[in-house]
């Protein structure tokens, strides 16, 4: 049985991520690393309603038992590990920013708050996207140099060295596009306010 | 090549010549510089057979690429050698001006070999270098040579050893501008073997750099960020680094009288509150440094830089002394000397319990804060009891039958943050490659300060994935080389960009803490290569067995050994500590240990 500790940051997560209409009622999913095993979502469970018997511990580096049970996305989240220096995934479907990802090969944020901490998000492509070694080493390559970035039409994937690390990056990312959408609506000229923004598409 | 000047200086003090030599640029892309490319060459010139005092050892000063490009805080170097007081893997590094001066003169590395005849100084002026006889000047102390050989902060910069490193001290630190110190593990003592009392650089290379105007937006980026975090903005400017100890005592973690308890009734009279308000005459700073912590203090008796944190908590807290004043002036007595501060108060802070405890016929006892400047004296010039005291805390108390009773890892001294109440930090010092040490993936910014979020610092389970990512962005950051301070701002992910803007060379966020991770494992079999095992790894029975009865770190001791078995395994190591051939394939360094 995993932790309580570990299973509350879970559940508080996973629910903010589902009230902040970051997920539906069962996608999205969080994980964490701990030395060389892997605590992550048990597949089909409701990240906005997490039970303790929703967490799944299973082997980094192969499959053993634990792997019939854990999600879908097992495979991007022990890949992504292995490749970056991350300890937390948290994957979710941020809506405003899945629909900037479908005409768009990066985001670059016009706000204060994500232009200071994310400064611009790549979005990639991969045909099969959800659970192929393929997306799972797109996305893992991506993340060696960027902390969240963005599954085209999917969703987003963010790194951090806790859970809550990844959410901030993600929820940033969510509230950059709302507010991109909102300037596209009102549809006024932008006054830039910051300095050396032009390099942004270059970070 | 820009970041890199491409060239090696070596020294022979035996056969007073030099001759210089390109840097192998395959080696600094995987090294990097500072304390990685330190280690690397550590590695091909210092086996096993070397007694850390003899000539065979070297001293290898490195700067970085960044180093003096002007990015904030590319001030710094390292000094690598195998260690006099651990018999490990020695990097010390050192801010202030002097890494930035070196840098200028053009060289990369200076490798200082053999040993002279009589005491000597070097002087390397861009490319004209000069062995110059130190006869008169041996004796001298730190703050009266510096000023003699001309110490001019943006021109020319001493480095130095004080009569500590003279006498052998295997606490001795070695100074540069006036009162910065490489100082952990006794690089001091290694230059004084050597008959070398002190190096000055002068420089005129203007480092260049690769791409300017991502250079530029990367420094305008770092300034927001530095200024944007409370911790570089406000705390550290305003308290300087002695701001932790209200912070570690109030949760019960602040080691007290030879970590005997884990909170000091005497805490606040030695806080960085008290010592702004009463003590503090200005800021001061590293060169192209933001962010300010240094401080100048003044008492009736002395001026002059610090004391640090760990400083006050060494000869405060540790040692039962709640009297900055004295604190001060032993601090400033110090770097006089040329003597490390943490080894030096704990080693009086060992004596002390030893001395109350009956197994040392000595007057120490805890609060005695009348006795600290004349220890400090007789440690440097190793007289009566300052003889044993000299030589650091594990063989003090093993000669009084009692290695228990130091408070260390591989023979170093630990810094003020108690294991018990904060698991992260135990494992880190544990498995720090060169002892019981605080620089090497410090843990209090995860477990206290909430850098960048804060973790259960009693959790236990975990915790080696966290102490393994920070040793291996510390290793990262140390071969760059900046200060770590910078990183209370500034993330992995912009250093590694900036390296890329300086050097042409791309190396993306997970490269650079990958470049971290080989430096961490060639140091480890280093240690391996001299004899060292897991059971090095290790605390002090007291921190593994003997639970605070009271404050908010009640009842805990540190759970080191499962903590330990899973950082092996994290690690991609054997149940021995040793590397796996997996894992060395992984980081280019088979070829290394096979000898190819």
């Amino acid at each position: 049985m995993v932790d309580p500790r570990i299973y509350d940051m879970f559940r508080e997560i996973g629910r903010d991520l589902y009230t902040a209409n970051m997920i539906s009622s069962h996608g999205g999913n969080l994980s964490i690393r701990l030395g060389d095993r892997v605590i992550i979502k048990r597949r089909g469970a409701m990240l906005g309603n997490l039970k303790q018997h929703d967490l799944i511990e299973t082997r980094l580096d192969k499959n053993d038992s634990g792997v019939a049970l854990a999600s879908t996305e097992l495979l991007v989240h022990r890949t992504v590990y292995l490749n970056t220096p991350a300890l937390a995934i948290c994957h979710c479907h941020p809506r405003t920013a899945v629909a900037f990802s479908l005409s768009r090969d990066e985001i670059v944020p016009i706000d204060n708050e994500a232009s200071y901490l994310l400064k611009k998000i790549p979005v990639i492509t991969e045909e099969f996207a959800s659970g192929t070694p393929q997306m799972a080493n797109k996305v893992a390559e991506a993340l060696t140099n960027y902390k969240i970035i963005m599954l085209r039409g999917h969703g987003s994937f963010a790194i951090g060295q806790t859970l809550d690390d990844a959410f901030f990056w993600s929820s940033t990312l969510e509230e950059a596009c709302q507010i991109m959408l909102f300037t596209k609506q009102i549809n006024e000229p932008f006054i830039e306010y910051r300095g050396m923004s032009d390099s942004y598409s270059k970070f | 090549m820009n970041g890199w000047n491409g060239k090696i200086l070596e020294i022979d003090l035996t056969t007073q010549t030099h001759k210089e030599y390109p840097l192998d640029m395959e080696m600094a892309k995987q090294f990097i510089g500072g304390r990685g490319l330190g280690a690397r060459l550590l590695w091909d010139l210092v086996g096993p057979e070397v007694d850390p005092l003899s000539p065979e050892n070297v001293l290898i000063f490195t700067n970085g690429p960044l180093t003096a490009t002007g990015y904030q805080t590319s001030n710094r170097f390292s000094v690598t050698t195998k260690s006099p007081l651990t018999g490990t893997v020695l990097d010390a590094n050192s801010g202030g001006f002097w890494g930035m001066q070196f840098k200028k003169t053009g060289y990369d590395v200076l490798i200082v070999r053999g040993k002279s005849p009589k005491p000597v100084w070097i002087e390397i002026k861009d490319s004209v270098v000069a062995i110059n006889d130190a006869s008169e000047l041996w004796g001298m102390r730190v703050y009266a040579i510096t000023e003699k050989l001309g110490q001019n902060n943006n021109k020319r910069n001493v480095l130095c050893i004080g009569p500590a490193g003279e006498n052998l001290s295997r606490i001795a630190a070695i100074m540069n501008d006036r009162e910065r110190a490489a100082a952990r593990g006794g690089p001091g003592a290694v230059m004084g073997s050597k008959n070398l009392k002190a190096i000055v650089v002068e420089g005129s290379t203007r480092p260049e750099v690769d791409d300017k105007e991502r250079y530029k937006f990367l420094m305008y980026e770092t300034k927001k960020l530095l200024a944007a975090s409370p911790l570089t903005s406000q705390a550290l400017p305003e308290f300087g680094t002695v701001v932790l100890m209200n912070i570690m005592n109030n949760i019960g973690a602040l080691a007290t009288r030879n970590h005997q308890q884990t909170q000091f009734e005497g805490a606040e009279a030695i806080s960085g509150e008290e010592l702004t308000e009463k003590y503090l005459v200005k800021n001061a700073s590293c060169w192209a440094c933001p962010i300010g912590c240094t401080r100048i203090s003044k008492t009736e008796k002395v001026e002059g830089e610090g004391p640090e944190f760990e400083t006050t908590w060494a000869f405060g807290a540790q040692c039962g002394v709640d009297d900055l004043p004295a604190i001060i002036e032993v601090n400033s007595l110090c770097n006089d000397l040329g003597l490390d501060t943490i080894s030096a108060g704990s080693t009086i802070a060992c004596a002390m319990e030893l001395s109350e405890k009956g197994y040392l016929d000595s007057d120490l006892r805890f609060g005695r804060a009348d006795m600290l400047a004349g220890c400090v004296e007789d440690m440097a010039y190793r007289r009566d009891l300052g003889a044993e005291l000299a030589d650091g805390s594990l063989r003090l108390a093993t000669k009084y039958g009692h290695p228990e009773l130091s408070m260390s890892t591989k023979g170093l001294e630990f810094p003020a943050y108690d294991p018990r109440g904060l698991q992260g930090q135990g494992l880190l010092y544990a498995t720090s490659n060169r002892g019981g040490c605080h620089m090497r993936g410090n843990m209090i910014g995860l477990e206290v300060l909430g850098l960048p979020k804060l973790i259960d610092r009693f959790q236990v389970q975990g915790k080696s994935a966290f102490v393994i990512l920070h040793q291996n962005s510390n290793a990262a950051i140390d071969s760059l080389v900046v200060c770590k301070f910078t990183n209370m701002g500034v993330a992995d992910e912009y250093f590694a960009r900036v390296l890329g803007a300086v050097t042409g060379i791309p190396y993306a966020t997970g490269e650079l803490i990958k470049v971290g991770e080989r430096v961490w494992n060639l140091e480890r079999l280093y240690n391996n290569r001299e004899g060292f095992t897991p059971k090095d790894d290790s605390l002090p029975p007291r921190l593994l067995t003997e639970a605070p009865t009271d404050g908010p770190s009640k009842g805990w001791v540190s759970h080191l050994e499962p903590m330990l078995k899973e950082y092996y395994r994290t690690r991609g190591w054997d149940e021995n500590g040793v590397p796996t051939p997996k894992k060395l394939a992984d980081l280019g360094l088979n070829k290394l240990v096979s000898g190819g």
